[in-house]
């Protein structure tokens, strides 16, 4: 198998996006990594953890992107170089530091790559997080493509030792996780011995307005740097008929639409390495040739909004400019972007026609889609504690009678806010935001709230960010139940190691800092109960409904995939066929229409329940929820 | 070198997920990056994995790197591992010339497991087949997988199926190298016999 | 008939407007209903839209005539109280049952008897599951009867027992049922549902109880603790009305609660209950009135025969002692009428009031012959 700790300079390697990244930061010498696990993010600490031994480097997770950051940057402060990875939200975690760290500066290299989800395909918001770059004066590089992820993470570090600041390299989904052809670098190791010299602080006050000025300064020299990478490129006719000014992904789609209507000789393609300092110069100069200008990015407008300000600037030299984009309406301003919209936006703006499918065939094909290919629902897998988790609750909360409601979190459990779940889950906007708004609701009941309050939280979310939370609820007698969902997992991202754990990302032991030790710390009252006892796990959660304050009680049960992988045997569970009446057993097929677990199916032949052997992990809570009793489980 | 019918060409791998759509794709791709070619995959991650489908789009080039994501209609192969799944994959991607290659074998989506809707009859599902694409073949590669005694097997008899329909220029010899280069050793063995198994369980449609 | 899940028409016409009397017939019967204190949930919407809930909830539109047609004999049935072949005074002959029962022990002698006799194989009373909250149980031993002897003043959801019990490998089975829970059972028998009309068969004897209304659990609960260490009572009992209280009989004593303060307490349901004396079963067993007064007859109970089945089992008890007679007193039979009409009466007028509507009574045909002649007897 390959490696990417591969020392093979020149081998043309397939390699995902995060995978060139993470070669960038090996070629580059960086000795500290940190990060925490979110998509499109997750693999490239993952893949650096592989070769850390190999490489000497240390790789960890962390318990937030803040603290990611912050040890990343402490490398930095004595001289190594330091790498920081997180999707869009962690930026969000981040950003006080990063705020902070622009104007007191760094000495060794220290690069963050932030991976951004347009549409939000597995994020629970959509945003354009290169806007942090232009808050933070920070210099901002934009691959785009696999080539480019690898060699400009080396770029950034070069570029962050000349000026002393930390460099964002930006990457999106379909850079991350689509793979490409790398042909790789040498790789470098690190020759520093850190030492921190305390003669240079990293200090902002007193005047944190004249350590702004310094970072102004420091952004200039960085423009010069920009203006000459080898990373801005041009192709295309002298004067263009359309000038296309992208950046970053927005590329694949360009060249894709310019092939496809083979439109090279009438359009140019203005590809810039930075959207934060855009390389004014370069752009002025190819604003002076055209007279339609498109821009095509991910995201928001913000290359868009970057080159018209430089516009606005020289109007008078550069005269009317027809300009095409997000703000103005020809590109959708939300969600992702593909092929298919630049090339028709291209078509149009041309004349071009483009090559289309046959008017019937397209229509019978639609016809046939829409008769016979069903809507694939996400679903827990077989086994997995928070089905049952959620079956408790929703009985619970049914037998409790006011109405009561979930403020939830982000993990895989963040499922139980659709059918998956029984939409037992009401609120969920950031990491340990589930625990903060419940603490908020758990203080209402003096206006009148009177709808007891839940909170779910998974092990690694609490870790994360529900602890300020939880202490906060305790000191203001804030009454809810929350619940924690330790399946002893960071499931949804790919089984990152937790604080909870007791082990490192490259798998050594390590000291495991408890998550109910932690709770009882703050001093709430806290049970654990197995989520796979449904009739237990009610009745502890109905119980907890009643009484004030905050009181945690955790579920407690390994998530399915992990006792897979664990090779732990499945006890076996089977639905006696003879007991199972079918339809005709009044409850109109609760176990498979209501629970919905992939292991137990609906048999229209024999007109009964089945188990479905390939996907049963022989957890019994099935067992528990038939009202015939017909399911039954055989000790292995 | 590596022939090409056309030039990118655009291959669709599609399932659901769970069922070894990723290294599949990584496998062809890894294949033709040896011979030569600029490959792109573009994938869907994430959330999609918990019973979601799965698809990955694979280009290939002499040229250049390609998107990651096909535009509408300019598919050229299909190879899915889930029937509902082709279809789903033609409505968007395909035209009257693409190829397909499915595994027959349904993973019922949670809607119809519950009793809620009801799996279209595969008789139906391969007429569609027969009338949107230039040529089909099927496989039933997950009963083949099952034989060898493990169902995520199933993805690598699918790509024995796909050297054998030669819509692909594949070189069998360096296949398998790519194919051990991609897999731990200790799996090496079973997974080359299921790779010969999928060559010879391939059935044509048309 | 609507297109909606049965779970949510029964939501709508019986559980949203206060009428579940939490009889139990739906518990057990679909997992869709719990039961949780004196409270009915449904846990989940169905997809059916004609479920069995509807068919056997005593509070859906039920159709009387229908029943009294398959239950009874034309011949016996009286507008106030139902079907009735005889009125009579009984009560147990041994005294160790009459100690333990609220008033004559009938109920718990006929019951001894017909397991005894296997005219029935287990019996479905209500047991004490928590302090004042009950619940059905199955009972095969005739000796064990007597652990749930003694009225209950919280309704039990006896009706869910029977559901579970239906489901074993018994033939018959005997109910000891409230008019509610008598009226879900009797639903069972013409029901249409395979399953349900199943069930019904293994009913093989509704011993019913007079009623007048029950508490609100925690309502209950909550009065009696302000007065007095829930865990000491040993007896509760409601005399005839004239008496305007409640008797609790405790360890350290006894302690007696006005009505007006139990007012509040009762459960709402109960308000629109038009059967005081349980009609829809064989026998029917209540307190007994008599002239000498309420010291004497409060060790004696009424009982009301209304099937066939009902005479024979009488008869055979009486014949093998088990069971004492008294003279029914003549004005009893026309005192029992009236107080059965003035619960129809109040029921109808508050029925219509909930409805809005005069002539709607909701689950309840107002055009129902025998109703009409109640409601229109002064």
């Amino acid at each position: 198998m390959n490696r990417l700790s591969e020392d093979n300079t020149g081998k043309t390697l397939l390699l995902m996006g995060n995978e060139a990244i993470a070669r960038g930061v090996i070629e580059s010498g960086a000795s500290v990594c940190a990060g925490y696990p979110g998509n499109p993010s997750s693999d490239i600490i993952d893949a650096l953890v592989k070769e850390s031994s190999e490489l000497g480097i240390h790789v960890e997770w962390f318990v937030n992107e803040k603290v990611a950051l912050e040890v990343a940057a402490s490398a930095a402060m004595v001289g190594l170089r330091g790498f920081a990875a997180m999707k869009q939200n962690g930026l969000n975690v981040a950003s006080d530091f990063l705020l902070n760290l622009n104007l007191s500066g760094i000495r060794g290299g220290l690069v963050l790559a932030v991976c951004d989800d347009p549409s939000g395909i597995s994020s629970t918001n959509e945003q354009d997080s290169r806007l942090f770059a232009r808050m933070g004066e920070l210099p901002l590089l934009e691959p785009s493509d696999f080539q480019e992820a690898k060699d400009m993470v080396k770029e950034a570090f070069d570029l962050s030792e000349t000026l002393g600041l930390p460099v964002i390299v930006h990457s999106v989904t379909r850079l991350s996780h689509a793979r490409g052809n790398v042909s790789l670098g040498s790789i470098r190791k690190s020759d520093k011995t850190p030492y921190f010299d305390r003669s240079k602080p990293f200090i902002n006050v007193p005047a944190p307005a004249r350590a702004h000025l310094r970072l102004k300064e420091k952004m200039v020299r960085c423009l010069e740097i920009i203006e000459k990478s080898p990373f801005n490129s041009y192709t295309g006719p002298e004067r263009p008929e359309l000038l296309i000014i992208t950046a970053g992904a927005g590329r694949f789609y360009c060249e894709e639409a310019i092939h496809n209507l083979a439109a090279e000789n009438r359009v140019g393609l203005l590809n810039v390495a930075s959207t934060f300092p855009l390389p004014r110069d370069l752009i002025l100069k190819r604003l002076a040739l055209a007279s339609t200008v498109l821009f095509v990015e991910e995201g928001g407008p913000f290359l868009e909004e970057g080159v018209k300000e430089i516009y606005a600037d020289h109007v008078s030299d550069l005269g009317v400019l027809k300009l095409l984009g997000k703000s103005t309406g020809e590109l959708p301003s939300t969600g992702e972007l593909n092929p298919d919209l630049i090339i028709d936006l291209l078509s149009q703006q041309l004349g071009i026609q483009r090559k289309k499918r046959p008017g019937e065939y397209q229509q019978g094909l639609s016809r046939a889609a829409s008769n016979l290919v069903p809507a694939r629902d996400l679903a827990f897998c077989a086994g997995c504690p928070h089905r049952a988790t959620y079956w408790a609750i929703k009985k619970a909360l049914a037998l409790d009678g006011r109405d009561g409601f979930v403020c939830g979190d982000i993990g895989c459990y963040g499922m139980g806010s659709g059918p998956a779940g029984w939409s037992q889950m009401d609120t969920m906007q950031a990491m340990g935001s589930g625990t903060g708004v419940a603490s908020g609701m758990g203080l209402l009941d003096s206006f009148g709230l009177k709808q007891p309050v839940i909170a779910v939280c998974g092990d690694s979310t609490f870790y994360h960010a529900a602890i300020p939370a939880l202490i906060n609820a305790r000191q203001h007698e804030s009454s809810f139940l929350l619940l924690i969902l330790d399946n002893s997992a960071t499931a949804m991202t790919g089984f990152q190691p937790h604080p909870g754990l007791g082990k490192t990302a490259t798998g050594k032991t390590a000291p495991a800092v408890g998550l109910e030790d932690l709770c009882r710390a703050i001093g709430c009252p806290v049970e654990t109960v197995d989520p796979y006892d449904i009739g237990k796990t009610t009745q502890s959660i109905l119980g907890n409904l009643e009484s004030p304050g905050v009181k945690v009680l955790v579920l407690k049960q390994t998530c399915a995939l992990v006792r897979a992988k664990q090779g732990l045997p499945p006890s076996k569970v089977k639905v006696d066929q003879k007991k199972c009446i079918g339809d005709s057993c009044g409850c109109s097929r609760f176990c498979t229409r209501v629970f919905k677990c992939p292991g137990l199916i609906w048999d229209a032949g024999t007109g009964t329940a089945r188990i479905d052997e390939a996907m049963c992990t022989g957890c019994g809570v099935c067992v528990q929820i038939c009202p015939e009793r017909a399911i039954v489980s055989e000790e292995a | 070198m590596m022939e090409l019918r056309k030039d990118p060409f655009n291959v669709v791998i599609a399932g659901v997920g769970g069922q070894g759509n990723v290294l599949a794709s990584l496998i062809l791709g890894r294949y033709f990056v040896g011979r030569g070619g600029k490959v792109t995959i573009g994938e869907t991650y994430g959330v999609s994995q918990r019973g979601g489908s799965v698809m990955s789009h694979l280009r290939v080039s002499r040229k250049k790197q390609f998107a990651p994501i096909i535009p509408k209609g300019d598919a050229d192969l299909v190879i899915a591992l889930e029937p509902v799944e082709a279809l789903r994959v033609l409505d968007d991607f395909g035209n009257p010339d693409i190829d397909l290659i499915v595994n027959m074998r349904p993973v019922y989506p949670m809607a119809v497991l519950s009793g809620e809707c009801v799996y279209p009859p595969l008789e139906d599902i391969k007429d569609a087949f027969r009338l949107y694409s230039r040529h089909f073949w099927t496989i039933n590669a997950t009963a083949i997988a099952l034989e060898l005694g493990k169902a995520i097997l199933a993805n690598i008899v699918m790509l024995g199926a796909v050297l054998e329909t030669r819509v692909l220029d594949i070189q069998e010899a360096f296949f398998v190298e790519t194919l051990k280069e991609s897999l731990p050793k200790t799996s090496i063995e079973i997974n080359l016999r299921a790779f010969h198994d999928g060559r010879k369980g391939l059935l044509s449609g048309k | 008939m609507t297109l909606e899940p049965t779970t949510l028409q029964l939501k709508k016409l019986v559980l949203d407007k206060g009428l579940c009397t939490q009889c139990g017939a739906c518990h057990n019967l679909c997992p869709h209903y719990l039961g949780h204190g004196d409270r009915t949930v449904v846990f989940h919407d169905c997809d059916k839209t004609s479920g069995a809930c509807y068919e056997v909830c005593p509070r859906t539109p039920t159709n009387l005539e229908a029943l009294r047609q398959v239950m009874f004999d034309p011949a016996d049935i009286t507008a106030e109280l139902g079907a009735l072949k005889g009125l009579y005074i009984t009560r147990a002959s041994d005294p160790s049952i009459r100690g333990k029962a609220q008033h004559g022990g009938t109920v718990s002698a006929l019951i001894q008897f017909a397991l005894k006799e296997g005219i029935i194989e287990k019996a479905v009373l209500a047991g004490e599951e928590e302090i004042l909250l009950p619940a059905g149980r199955g009972f095969s031993d005739p000796e064990r009867v007597v652990d749930a002897a003694g009225s209950r003043f919280v309704v039990s959801p006896t009706v869910a027992a029977f559901n579970e019990l239906a489901r074993e490998d018994i033939e018959t089975l005997g109910v000891v049922a409230t008019p509610c829970q008598a009226m879900a059972l009797a639903k069972m028998w013409i029901s249409e549902v395979s399953r349900i009309h199943e069930a019904s068969k293994k009913i093989g004897l509704v011993l019913g109880l007079f009623c007048g209304w029950a508490f609100n659990w925690k309502k209950l609960k909550n009065l009696l603790a302000e007065k007095l260490e829930l865990e000491t009572i040993t007896r509760m009992d409601i005399p005839p009305s004239r008496f305007h209280s409640m008797i609790v009989e405790t360890r350290d004593g006894r302690v007696e609660i006005s009505i007006d303060e139990l007012r509040d307490c009762v459960r709402p349901s109960c308000n629109y209950c038009f059967d005081m004396t349980a009609e829809f079963s064989d026998i029917s067993v209540g307190s007994a009135r008599l002239p000498s007064g309420w010291d004497e007859s409060r060790g004696w109970n009424h009982l009301i025969v209304r099937t066939e089945k009902g005479q024979k089992l009488l008869e055979m008890a009486r014949d093998a002692g088990c069971i004492e007679f008294h003279d029914v007193p003549e004005e009893n039979l026309d005192r029992l009428k009236t107080a059965a009409a003035g619960k129809k009466r109040e029921a109808a007028a508050r029925l219509a009031q909930k409805s809005g509507t005069p002539g709607d009574l909701l689950y309840v045909p107002a055009d129902d012959p025998l109703l009409r002649d109640c409601l229109t007897i002064p």
